[in-house]
């Protein structure tokens, strides 16, 4: 019997296999339809089928994959974790359904692989979620990194897609070199500590690696190790520059993953603070500082821009700083906020990267220069991204909301300077949403392009009022998901003391 | 060392049949002459021989420490017929079968000039090679490779790509007759040492040589003979000044793939140099890291400036190989496990990188990375290859070089520390850059304006070939275990003769 989460991952891939194998009739976009919708319910089964009160890890299979390393198949869920894989199957089924139209029709622009491409890329970034053997979440990690190659060099939109491209891949490869030798150190400590010997003594489980003591200069390595490979996808001031390249140079509707996914985040969180956590809070003051930082940074870099994507960019460079704040406080409140936050980011960030999208499709562009008065033809367009954009800066009602007010209350606990900063830079957050809002979709329409625009189709509008919905809900109803979030939480917090 | 001789656990002297199936093909094939039939035959005979090597496989002991399906034929004097396979020799052999099939496809589909002469030498190769790998005897090692390199050097100066073939061939000539001059002066110090101190008769039996180690003031010189004997069929920085013009004037695929897809010089390495010299293996082994080392950077420096598919290739082949030569002198098990994995998977990756290139060349006549691009449109399966070759190379999880790399790694760690480690690593984010780089301007690129016409898309034959080296790298990379399992006791067995220190 194969249980739901192995389920949930392998949908992907025979999905991916099954466009190749399908006759030519079928069309691609629709057997990935099915395949993402299958995956939304079964992640949907899995968050029914969480117990909350537990604090460990759930729905655990584990088979052994290289015995002779001690390398283990082993996946589970808990309370950090398992809110992300609803979240991440439903922006992967937004994203299909907004190249619906954009990569189909073209025969050069080879429909069948760039379906299959999303598809593994949705598997690799479940593992990555899924995960509970260091080696295979590296594993997820480095996968899903090559469908993201090819989708941005062969469907990208701008002239540098390629150079984009690559420069991502690299530096995300250069940032897995910390990340596997970190985890390459556990398992020596593992073996030390066990006094069996190399290779037997090794260990790459989590939960085994959580329980083995680790010599201080030891974890120190560690820790700068991991924080190294998780702060380049984050990505954390100043490693952030392939951030902005990429929001410009590809395609709209992928790099909607890509900055609303916050992998690098769900990393810091899952592996570097527990597998070290006293040197992680003794550098609390680095990971505020960089936290606060960011947030700084990416705010007042958004105010600046003039398209639509790199402002989006930015903006996601500035929340994901609230974020590390959040982890940097160290207590219950300020990883729920975290937890929540990177949830809600992947409802919100990728909403307005959907909507970002559609307005390239129409427009074939999402500069300021080329938009202007776009309310005017695109009313349901422009009132769902003033939505977006008020949930993303934190508006009560939403679900912004409570992530934002649990990571400021703790950071002002903690560091009050820091948390102050914070407050100042949401204010910034508001400007540069509403001023970019005010060029984009209010005034006078400038462009006959904006004016001929078609709004949204009723497929796109039903996408987004299920995200819509969902902010909503949350944002009003906040208790069910910090209920699930809590355990995990308080042993997550409980291991710092 | 003990062995098994082959009556005791298989119905026929399977090694033998794996050295004489290729070569009676051979000399069938050419009586036969050309003609489309004869050409199927020749492929046949190739995917038998694979069959055979799979047997071999299956029937193969890997918890036994011991070589096994042993056969001894005494000949004249010292030059015994004898031979033996333990878990790394099942490893290559396999290899060897696999890329000389994928390389009489290869042939087939780009429909080369006489072809069954083509076959007929690739399927002496197979043979001699065979020989190679399961030999027990240096002086038999010897003269194998001198045939076998004399027919590789046959089939660049009459397949060559270009004109100026010329060089090509003198220049591999030069490199290894020089070489094999070398390895067979190491080896004769061998056998006269052996002589020397048991008064016996001259042998050269690795089992023979091994029972009594070679005098201090020798193994230096021996060492250094044996190792770059070896070293320049490798090719090893910084010896691999044949392999660029090689690559460049001399055959896209066949040559190139059969010489460094099974890399008989890492064999040579692992199954004579580090068991008959361990002393002077341990005194030489930071010399012999610093080079490979430098190696590592100095091809990979030379392998981003290229502007040809085929040169790019050829450096990143040297600069993989430096990485193989850190794992193996690191003298630790895993270190020498992860060694000889990358090593078959680098032979894996780099003759599907130069089978996918030598196809590109049958539709551009050039492969010179200005004048490709636009490819992946037309020929998506062929560029997928190329690039999972890549990631193989590079050490992608989920590719056999991940599990390879990461095995020397550890190793590396844990014997030099971390910092050669990060060096490996870094190494390996250049590969990663230059080999991405190529793929971006070869495949994704816009097409040039000087192409007339569409490129041809890809034919049912360059599916099958391109889909059999996926499905083995990808398999080899979810399912390392059997692989790992195949050298861990030969690896075990040996990292015991250094352990000492």
């Amino acid at each position: 019997m194969i249980d739901t989460l192995t389920l949930l991952l392998l949908i992907y891939p025979l999905g991916a296999l099954m466009i190749w194998l399908a006759p030519r009739a079928v069309p691609a976009r629709t057997l990935a339809l099915a395949v993402n919708l299958l995956g939304v319910l079964l992640a949907g089964l899995v968050l029914v089928s969480f117990d909350a009160d537990q604090d460990g890890f759930q729905m655990l299979s584990r088979a052994a994959w290289i015995p002779s390393l001690n390398i283990d198949y082993a996946v589970g869920v808990d309370g950090i974790s398992v809110l992300f894989l609803p979240a991440t199957a439903l922006l992967f089924l937004g994203v299909t359904l907004a190249s619906w139209n954009s990569v189909q029709h073209d025969e050069n622009k080879l429909p069948r692989l760039y379906h299959s491409l999303l598809l593994l890329q949705a598997g690799a970034t479940l593992g990555v979620f899924c995960a509970i053997d260091t080696m295979l979440f590296f594993l997820f990690w480095e996968l899903s990194l090559v469908p993201f190659y090819f989708l941005v060099n062969l469907w990208g939109v701008g002239p540098q897609r390629n150079y984009a491209a690559t420069k991502y891949t690299l530096i995300m490869l250069g940032g897995g070199i910390p990340l596997l030798f970190g985890f390459i150190l556990l398992a020596f400590n593992h073996a030390e500590y066990s006094g069996v010997g190399l290779p037997a003594g090794l260990s790459f489980n989590l939960a085994t690696l959580l329980q083995t003591p680790l010599p201080d200069d030891l974890e120190w390595m560690v820790f700068t190790l991991l924080f190294l490979g998780f702060a380049v996808k984050t990505p954390i001031f100043p490693l952030h520059t392939w951030l902005p390249l990429l929001a410009k140079e590809g395609p709209v509707a992928v790099v909607a993953l890509l900055t609303s996914l916050k992998l690098g985040a769900y990393g810091l969180i899952r592996f570097t603070v527990p597998l070290a956590p006293d040197a992680a809070q003794e550098m609390h003051w680095l990971l505020a500082g960089l936290g606060v930082f960011g947030l700084l940074f990416g705010a007042v870099a958004a105010l600046a821009q003039t398209n639509l994507r790199s402002m989006l960019a930015y903006a996601s460079l500035s929340h994901v700083g609230l974020v590390l704040l959040g982890i940097a406080s160290f207590n219950l409140q300020g990883v729920q906020g975290a937890v929540l936050q990177l949830v809600n980011f992947t409802l919100v960030a990728g909403g307005l990267y959907l909507l970002t999208a559609f307005l390239q499709q129409r427009l074939g562009s999402t500069d300021l220069l080329s938009l202007g008065g776009a309310a005017r033809s695109m009313p349901l367009l422009a009132s769902l991204f003033l939505f977006f954009g008020l949930a993303s800066i934190g508006m009560p009602g939403t679900s912004g909301f409570p992530a934002e007010l649990l990571i400021l209350v703790s950071a002002i606990q903690t560091h009050t300077g820091a948390g102050l900063a914070a407050l100042f830079a949401m204010v910034i957050g508001a400007a540069y949403f509403l001023n970019i809002y005010r060029r984009a979709f209010l005034g006078p329409v400038l462009n006959e392009a904006v004016a001929a625009a078609a709004d949204l189709r009723p497929r796109e509008l039903a996408l987004l009022l299920v995200f819509a919905a969902l902010i909503l809900g949350f944002g009003l109803f906040p208790a069910p998901l910090l209920e699930i979030i809590r355990p995990a939480a308080e042993a997550w917090v409980a291991r710092l003391s | 060392m003990s062995e098994i001789y082959w009556n005791q656990h298989a119905a026929w002297p399977m090694l033998a049949t794996l050295q004489l199936l290729p070569l009676f093909g051979a000399v069938l094939l050419l009586k036969l002459g050309e003609s489309t039939k004869v050409i199927w035959l020749g492929c046949v005979i190739a995917g038998l021989e694979l069959v055979l090597a799979i047997e071999l496989y299956l029937q193969f002991d890997s918890k036994n420490p011991a070589y096994q399906f042993a056969e001894r034929l005494d000949l004249l004097g010292p030059l015994t017929y004898h031979v033996g396979a333990d878990g790394v020799t099942v490893l290559f052999i396999l290899l060897a079968a696999l890329i000389v099939f994928l390389v009489i496809l290869y042939c087939i589909a780009r429909g080369l000039a006489e072809t069954v002469r083509l076959l007929a030498i690739l399927l002496a190769i197979e043979g001699l090679m065979m020989s190679l790998l399961c030999t027990f005897n240096l002086l038999w090692f010897v003269i194998a490779s001198g045939f076998e390199l004399a027919l590789a050097g046959y089939l660049i100066g009459n397949w060559a790509t270009s004109p100026d073939k010329g060089i090509a061939v003198a220049r591999f000539f030069q490199f290894q007759t020089i070489g094999l001059a070398m390895l067979w002066a190491g080896v004769l110090i061998l056998g006269w040492s052996h002589h020397d101190l048991t008064g016996a008769a001259w042998t050269f039996d690795l089992l023979d040589l091994a029972e009594h180690p070679i005098p201090a003031n020798y193994a230096a010189v021996c060492f250094f003979l044996l190792f770059y004997g070896f070293g320049v069929r490798t090719p090893v920085f910084p010896l691999h000044g044949w392999l660029p013009t090689v690559a460049r004037h001399g055959n896209v695929a066949i040559a190139p793939a059969l010489l460094l897809g099974v890399k008989i010089g890492i064999y040579g390495m692992v199954r004579f140099v580090l068991p008959l010299l361990p002393e002077a293996v341990a005194t030489w082994a930071p010399f012999v890291v610093g080079f490979a080392a430098a190696g590592v950077f100095y091809a990979a420096l030379l392998a981003i400036q290229q502007i040809n598919l085929r040169h790019l290739i050829a450096y990143a082949v040297v600069s993989h190989t430096s990485l193989v030569i850190l794992g193996l002198f690191s003298l630790d098990h895993v270190g020498l496990q992860g060694a000889l994995l990358m090593t078959a998977n680098f032979g894996l990756a780099a003759t599907a990188m130069m089978l996918m290139t030598g196809l590109v060349y049958r539709r551009t006549w050039t492969t010179n990375m200005n004048k490709l691009g636009g490819l992946f449109d037309r020929i998506p399966i062929i560029g997928l290859t190329f690039f999972i070759a890549g990631l193989a190379i590079v050490g992608m999880p989920g590719t056999p070089g991940f599990d390879a790399a990461h095995l020397a790694l550890e190793a590396a760690i844990h014997r030099f520390g971390a910092l050669p480690a990060v060096a490996a690593a870094l190494g390996n984010v250049a590969a990663a850059g230059f080999l991405l780089w190529a793929f971006q301007r070869a495949f994704l690129a816009p097409a040039p304006a000087g192409r007339g016409g569409a490129v041809e898309r890809a034919s049912r034959l360059e599916w099958i070939i391109a889909s059999i080296l996926v499905a083995a790298m990808l398999t080899a990379g979810f399912h390392m275990e059997p692989w790992l399992n195949l050298v861990e006791a030969p690896m075990q067995a040996l990292a015991e003769r250094f352990s000492h220190d």
